[in-house]
């Protein structure tokens, strides 16, 4: 790996830094070389230690090893008064401005210039020399006098970019700053950094998309499971090589997909039909098959994954598991049947935050583990601690709360909870939603493992290349009314979208 | 230190303490006394407390079961009704009370403060209404069958009989809510109502019982007090409402994970006990109690509170 940052004296110098969280290790001997006066990008996927490198230098925690020098001198006792004074200044995504101030109020919030000295704003002053400071440094005539909730994502970015500037800034740091903007303004937003690059200001960029990071920056550091795996010239090394760096394997590996035999139908629908939402679903589930469904927002194929999972009371319609007829009454009823819902809202239905792994995974299945009516609290651990090693869920421990899991892991538990539980149909909201590459891959290798031990899997997704992927056969359903039905090798994203938006019935008819 | 045991720590300050400051806080007789006559009672309706914030919930209606209990147990007793029937009317009519709070709550989905309020006040003035605008009924002595006395103030192998009577509510609580299937469920209840009910639980059948076994509890502290005190006196049982709920968050601070438990609740309570005889003890009369009160569980809530804000920096 080059070094493009060697030639310049460095700017910031993080080294061998170590943080661990609850157990976790968030920081595993990361290390970050800043040069002095450039723009250095800084990627990696959720969880690969960006934002906790970044609360580092803020001072908002100490490193449980490691050193941090800023300009040559070695920093032992950051704080975030510290870290002020010595010239580094965040933006964060989320603008940290308050709505009904102006913008000249926002500029000078704790340093308001005086009038004779005394504790009186110099309203005026105030107003002249914002306007002054925005228009000298951005080219932009924006109303000194306006209220900040008035102003535009991009405009209350450049307030918080200028107050930043008034402390007379050595290293910006920008966290994810595009998240909010629109085309134009990230231009804008690049001809801004490109001025304060030419002020001598050094720039730190973190941002998930990739083409930014080509455009802008100098060199690019790539962060994965708490250190960094590289830093390269971003401009001669392809975006493929920085993914295949983040994620530590060829992007066409994320699907498993083992050659499997469907079985006889664990699950079958027929005539199901529920008022307003959709009419008329019949729909076959196989062992060891993976069924994908996708329809866009009020398609009706969340209304009849609810109904499914008793959730939502169908008008008609029969819901069969291995041939019995279930009622479709309530959670407890489908359960019983043997059914299975990973849910899109993970941390309101899925788990419960404050209870251990341990309590989330035998919580649907405590019958178990019945000794009349007391847990056999040996079996219970025993099962546990199988779950936790067969689905390799990263956790402190079966007694940590969830709440100190990541997403991904978290979304592990659900299915383990399911898994202790022995179900026969598996129906997975949004299963990969809020968790990092990383994790996405096992969850999709977890998946695939049920449907190899005879279990049947409907996926609700709106990724379409994630069914593709995933799935033996996909349905996709537009105004209530299920309009393809068809194996996921016969098809391609451009055909399912067409079904879904409704241009696929006009094909047909 | 451990901000778990800042409940054991006020426990034994606040004992130190009185027996010092006073001469007779330390005497068999004065802590005899706050264990029958204070701790017990207390101690049995907080267990119900502790079941029903554990499922996420609160019961305001304990007094209500209570009274309604000793309403029904006395009036049974004045009548020459057999002891061991006038018993079971006794716990019958508490578990009424709880019946129709689960009705509201399970049944209709009314949250359980609005449900339980509304019950505290219909309890009231059924009360009003039945005793001629609440006047007590006392039993003469002469008329009272000899197991009352000993209900109320009896000993087996030098043990009061109250006492055995918490010890075994107290080992059936806990054992429900640290061991069973649904002391377990009830966890899941408070901690994420939606995941429960997306685990498949019949939600609604254990918030049923959560109210149903407290109100089971308070009807047989409401008995015990009947024969403590010879007579029913209406509206007596919503003295024991703040400090249940008190000594259960108090409790909660015993927990590793702040949970509602029962060895914290029954801490809880003898604190609380012992803090309100203390005082009463050097002088203090008793609306300085309660201040005396509130400021302890201030002090334990912060102490705790404080290192478990600590705890949760670390780990973010």
């Amino acid at each position: 790996m080059t070094r493009p940052d060697q030639a310049s004296p460095l700017a910031l110098e993080m080294r061998d830094l170590v943080k661990d969280f609850a157990g976790v290790r968030a920081l595993d001997h990361a290390n970050l070389r800043v040069g002095r006066g450039t723009v250095h990008g800084l990627i990696g996927q959720n969880g690969a230690g960006k934002s906790t490198l970044i609360k580092l230098l803020a001072g908002i925690h100490a490193p449980d090893a490691g050193t941090i020098a800023v300009e040559g001198a070695v920093q032992s006792r950051l704080t975030p008064h510290r870290a002020e004074e010595l010239g580094i200044h965040f933006i964060h995504q989320d603008r940290l401005l308050v709505p009904t101030f102006t913008v000249a109020e926002s500029l000078f919030l704790g340093a308001e210039p005086r009038r004779f000295g005394l504790p009186w704003l110099n309203g005026g002053a105030m107003r002249r020399r914002a306007a002054t400071i925005l228009r000298e440094t951005f080219g932009v005539d924006l109303p000194a006098g306006a209220l900040v909730g008035e102003l535009s994502a991009a405009q209350q970015q450049l307030v918080q970019i200028s107050r930043a500037l008034l402390n007379r800034p050595t290293i910006l740091v920008f966290d994810e700053p595009t998240a909010a903007l629109v085309r134009r303004e990230v231009d804008s937003l690049f001809g801004v950094i490109g001025r304060l690059r030419a002020q001598g200001i050094t720039i730190v960029y973190i941002s998930h998309y990739l083409h930014e990071i080509g455009e802008i920056c100098d060199a690019v550091t790539v962060m994965r499971n708490g250190a960094d795996v590289g830093t390269v010239h971003p401009r001669t090394t392809p975006a493929a090589d920085l993914v295949s760096m983040m994620v530590a394997r060829d992007i066409h590996d994320m699907f498993p997909r083992r050659h499997r035999t469907a079985g006889p139908p664990v699950l079958s629908v027929t005539g199901l039909r529920a008022a307003g939402a959709f009419e008329n679903v019949s729909l076959t589930v196989r062992r060891g098959e993976i069924v994908g469904m996708t329809g866009l927002v009020g398609s009706g194929a969340k209304d009849v994954l609810r109904c499914l999972f008793g959730l939502q009371r169908p008008d008609a319609g029969r819901i069969e598991i291995e041939g019995a007829r279930i009622g479709g009454r309530s959670p407890s009823a489908a359960v019983a049947g043997g059914l299975a819902l990973v849910p899109e809202d993970r941390r309101g239905h899925g788990v419960a935050l404050s209870l251990s792994v341990r309590e989330n995974t035998t919580i649907a299945s405590l019958d178990r583990f019945a000794r009349g009516p007391l847990i056999d609290r040996a079996a219970e651990r025993s099962e546990v601690d199988r779950l936790i090693r067969d689905l390799a869920i990263k956790t402190p421990g079966r007694e940590a709360a969830v709440r100190n899991l990541s997403g991904g892991n978290q979304q592990k538990v659900v299915l383990a909870k399911w898994l202790s539980r022995q179900s026969n149909l598996y129906l997975l909201d949004e299963p990969t939603v809020g968790v990092d590459v990383g994790a996405k891959v096992e969850i999709y290798r977890l998946i695939d493992e049920l449907a190899g031990k005879g279990a049947g899997i409907l996926v609700l997704s709106a990724d379409l290349l994630e069914l593709l992927g995933l799935c033996d056969r996909i349905l996709v359903m537009y105004r209530g009314r299920i309009v393809h039905d068809g194996p996921a090798a016969a098809t391609d994203s451009d055909t399912l979208l067409m079904h879904a938006t409704g241009a696929g019935a006009v094909v047909h008819a | 230190m451990s901000s778990r045991y800042a409940l054991v720590a006020a426990l034994v300050a606040v004992f130190a303490f009185f027996s010092v400051a006073t001469t007779t806080f330390l005497t068999p007789g004065n802590l005899e006394s706050i264990l029958v006559n204070n701790f017990a009672l207390l101690a049995i309706v907080s267990l119900g407390m502790t079941l029903a914030i554990a499922a996420g919930g609160i019961d305001l209606s304990v007094g209500t079961a209570i009274d309604i209990a000793s309403l029904i147990f006395v009036s049974a007793v004045a009548a020459h009704v057999a002891m061991p029937l006038a018993v079971l009317g006794g716990l019958a009519g508490g578990l009424l009370v709880g019946a129709f709070n689960a009705g509201l709550i399970a049944g209709l989905r009314i949250t359980p403060f609005l449900a339980t309020l509304g019950t505290l006040f219909i309890g009231q003035s059924v009360q009003q209404l039945s005793t001629s605008g609440g006047q007590p009924i006392y039993l003469i002595t002469g008329h009272v069958p000899p197991v009352f006395a000993f209900i109320g103030h009896g000993t087996v192998l030098g043990i009061p009989f109250a006492m055995i009577v918490v010890g075994g509510c107290a080992a059936i609580f806990a054992t429900i809510l640290g061991r069973s299937l649904f002391g377990r469920r009830v966890e899941a209840l408070g901690a994420q109502p939606g995941v429960a009910w997306y685990s498949g639980l019949r939600v609604s059948r254990d918030t049923a019982w959560v109210y149903l076994l407290g109100s089971l509890v308070c009807a047989i502290a409401g008995i015990l007090l009947s024969c403590t005190v010879r007579a029913y006196v209406p509206l007596s049982g919503n003295a024991y409402l703040l400090n249940a709920i008190g000594a259960t968050f108090l409790g909660t601070t015993f927990s590793r994970v702040g949970r509602p438990n029962v060895a914290g609740t029954l801490l809880g309570v003898l604190l609380l006990n012992i803090v309100a005889n203390g005082l009463l003890l050097i002088g203090w009369n008793f609306y300085w109690q309660q201040v005396g009160s509130g400021v302890l569980i201030f002090l334990v809530l912060v102490v705790s509170f404080g290192g478990g804000r600590a705890r949760s920096t670390r780990a973010a």
